[in-house]
């Protein structure tokens, strides 16, 4: 494998005194969905947001193309073609579904092109399209999150980055998400995925990193991580799993 | 009847121009969740240009009046908002209360604190006669220019892509940040709007009482707090509601109180105010998504 696409190296960040991420390094590669999973205040959110430019860490490189992120600007990330949809969904609630659809194709100069992929997807979800001109804050969670997800590709990412996708959803519409998701991959865009959910999380992902404590406990294929003794320890940070 | 449709046109001149007053604090307020005092020093500014202009054509005047108000609240955002950006909501409230008064005593400091006579517009000065009555050319022309204005800033704010950022941001402003809004240009966006909402007021409201002098700001930005907090702060229409309520409230009072209680005009109007906020804590039309930003 070449160089990655996204490389977080020996990245510490904190809130306060707090120590969030603890010497962290992790990589994805080009059209992999890698997922990151945990327990509750495992650093997970951290991480995304310290990729996203939400968290500046104290320490460690964070490259993306092999350009430096650390101290870009919010705003900067979706331009270099790293979108995130953050934990909680965050629609735009008072706006209506095209507005909070056009908003998700800002950084994009071919207008024209933007309005016929924002048709495309609305063609795709036709619940999007039937509630068009309605509050976002009106529709389902579910509904919101495919919102959410479909406002975010609108930026045409090269990067996805979603935090805890399944959240609150009913599990039917959480398959149908993770279905999005490997459609998402399939189309050519990368995936770094953030669950709570470990099932959930590593049938989908091609690889996994386990946090816990703001350090990682364990990576390796999904299919082999499941299978690994030593999972659930370091899934609730008992031991210091090696995995590979 | 007449002296009816008299009171109706004083009610609704008032009641636009805190409108406006309250919009331009209004939009500040929704993108950045600064009650910004130096508003008020954007008026007089203002007004002071259209005094030092006066007696030269309309066209410079007026234009002298935006340039510097505009020009002033991008300065006022660059050099004491947007290094606290980050910081505290109550450290940022606090430096928009040291420019405003930075501002006054400049102005002091610069022309005195006496009262100037100006009159921007000699030509609104005329009168016409409507079923017997005589009304104001520059009244009707103020509620006019009110409604163009609000009608101009709503296409703003509904039908551009700048007006969908600004919503956007109003909405959730790291999120906004997140699909790529650009953050110092929305705000930057929102100081320029109110800045012309400022210097218009300026016009307006110097053109109906004639004189300038370095607190005219000040009395109507208070009563334009006053309607953006019982209009519901964070929701733009609650703001142009609630100015409009206490413009009218306010002209309508002086008009059908008996003589003797009119010098409790104002009192009487805020003991409505703190009625309405009894039953009403978050105003009329309180914002849905009045939310701490992340």
């Amino acid at each position: 494998m070449s160089t990655p696409m996204l490389s977080v190296r020996a990245v510490d960040a904190r809130y306060g005194n707090i120590v969030a991420l603890r010497d962290l390094s992790m990589h994805v590669a080009t059209n992999e969905i890698v997922s990151i999973i945990g327990p509750n205040g495992a650093g997970k959110t951290t991480l995304l947001s310290a990729i996203a430019g939400l968290v500046r860490p104290t320490h460690g490189a964070i490259t993306f193309d092999g350009q430096g992120l650390i101290g870009a600007s919010l705003e900067d990330t979706v331009r270099r073609g790293i979108a995130l949809v953050p934990e909680g969904r965050h629609v735009f609630a008072g706006l209506s579904v095209i507005e909070n659809l056009r908003l998700g194709a800002t950084i994009r100069k071919d207008t024209r092109a933007a309005e016929a992929d924002i048709q495309r997807y609305l063609d795709q979800f036709p619940i999007l399209r039937e509630r068009r001109d309605g509050p976002a804050g009106l529709l389902s969670g579910g509904e919101q999150q495919m919102l959410v997800i479909v406002r975010a590709l609108l930026s045409r990412p090269r990067l996805l980055m979603l935090d805890e996708p399944s959240l609150g959803l009913a599990p039917k519409i959480t398959a149908q998400v993770y279905d999005i998701i490997r459609e998402i991959r399939d189309d050519g865009v990368t995936v770094l995925l953030v669950e709570q959910n470990a099932g959930r999380a590593l049938s989908v992902a091609d690889r996994t990193y386990v946090l816990s404590g703001g350090e990682v406990r364990m990576t390796g294929p999904s299919a082999e991580l499941g299978k690994d003794p030593g999972f659930e320890a370091a899934y609730f940070g008992l031991g210091r799993g090696v995995a590979d | 009847m007449g002296n009816l449709l008299q009171i109706l046109v004083d009610a609704l001149s008032l009641g636009g121009l805190y409108a406006l007053t309250a919009l331009g604090i209004g939009l500040i307020f929704s993108v950045m969740r600064l009650a910004n005092f130096a508003h008020a020093e954007f008026i007089t500014c203002a007004a002071y240009a259209l005094f030092a202009l006066s007696g030269s054509p309309l066209v410079m005047s007026l234009s002298a009046a935006v340039v510097v108000a505009v020009t002033l609240a991008i300065l006022t955002e660059r050099v004491a908002f947007r290094p606290l950006r980050d910081a505290d909501q109550a450290t940022m409230l606090i430096s928009s209360f040291a420019v405003s008064v930075f501002l006054q005593k400049v102005l002091i400091f610069a022309v005195g604190s006496r009262a100037k006579p100006v009159d921007p517009i000699p030509a609104l000065a005329q009168t016409f006669m409507i079923g017997g009555v005589q009304i104001g050319v520059l009244k009707i022309v103020t509620i006019l220019t009110c409604a163009v204005l609000l009608l101009a800033l709503l296409f703003i704010l509904k039908r551009t892509r700048y007006g969908l950022q600004m919503r956007a941001a109003a909405e959730d402003f790291t999120m906004s940040r997140l699909v790529g809004v650009r953050a110092d240009a929305v705000i930057a966006l929102a100081f320029l709007l109110s800045g012309i909402l400022a210097a218009v007021v300026a016009v307006l409201y110097t053109a109906q009482t004639g004189f300038v002098q370095p607190r005219l700001g000040v009395q109507i930005v208070i009563m334009a707090f006053v309607a953006t907090v019982i209009g519901g702060l964070g929701n733009l229409w609650g703001v142009v509601a609630g100015g409009l309520l206490v413009g009218m409230g306010s002209s309508l009072l002086q008009a059908f109180l008996p003589p003797d209680l009119r010098p409790f005009r104002e009192a009487i109007l805020f003991l409505g105010v703190i009625l309405i906020l009894l039953f009403r804590p978050n105003g009329l039309f309180p914002s849905r998504g009045l939310k701490e930003r992340i």
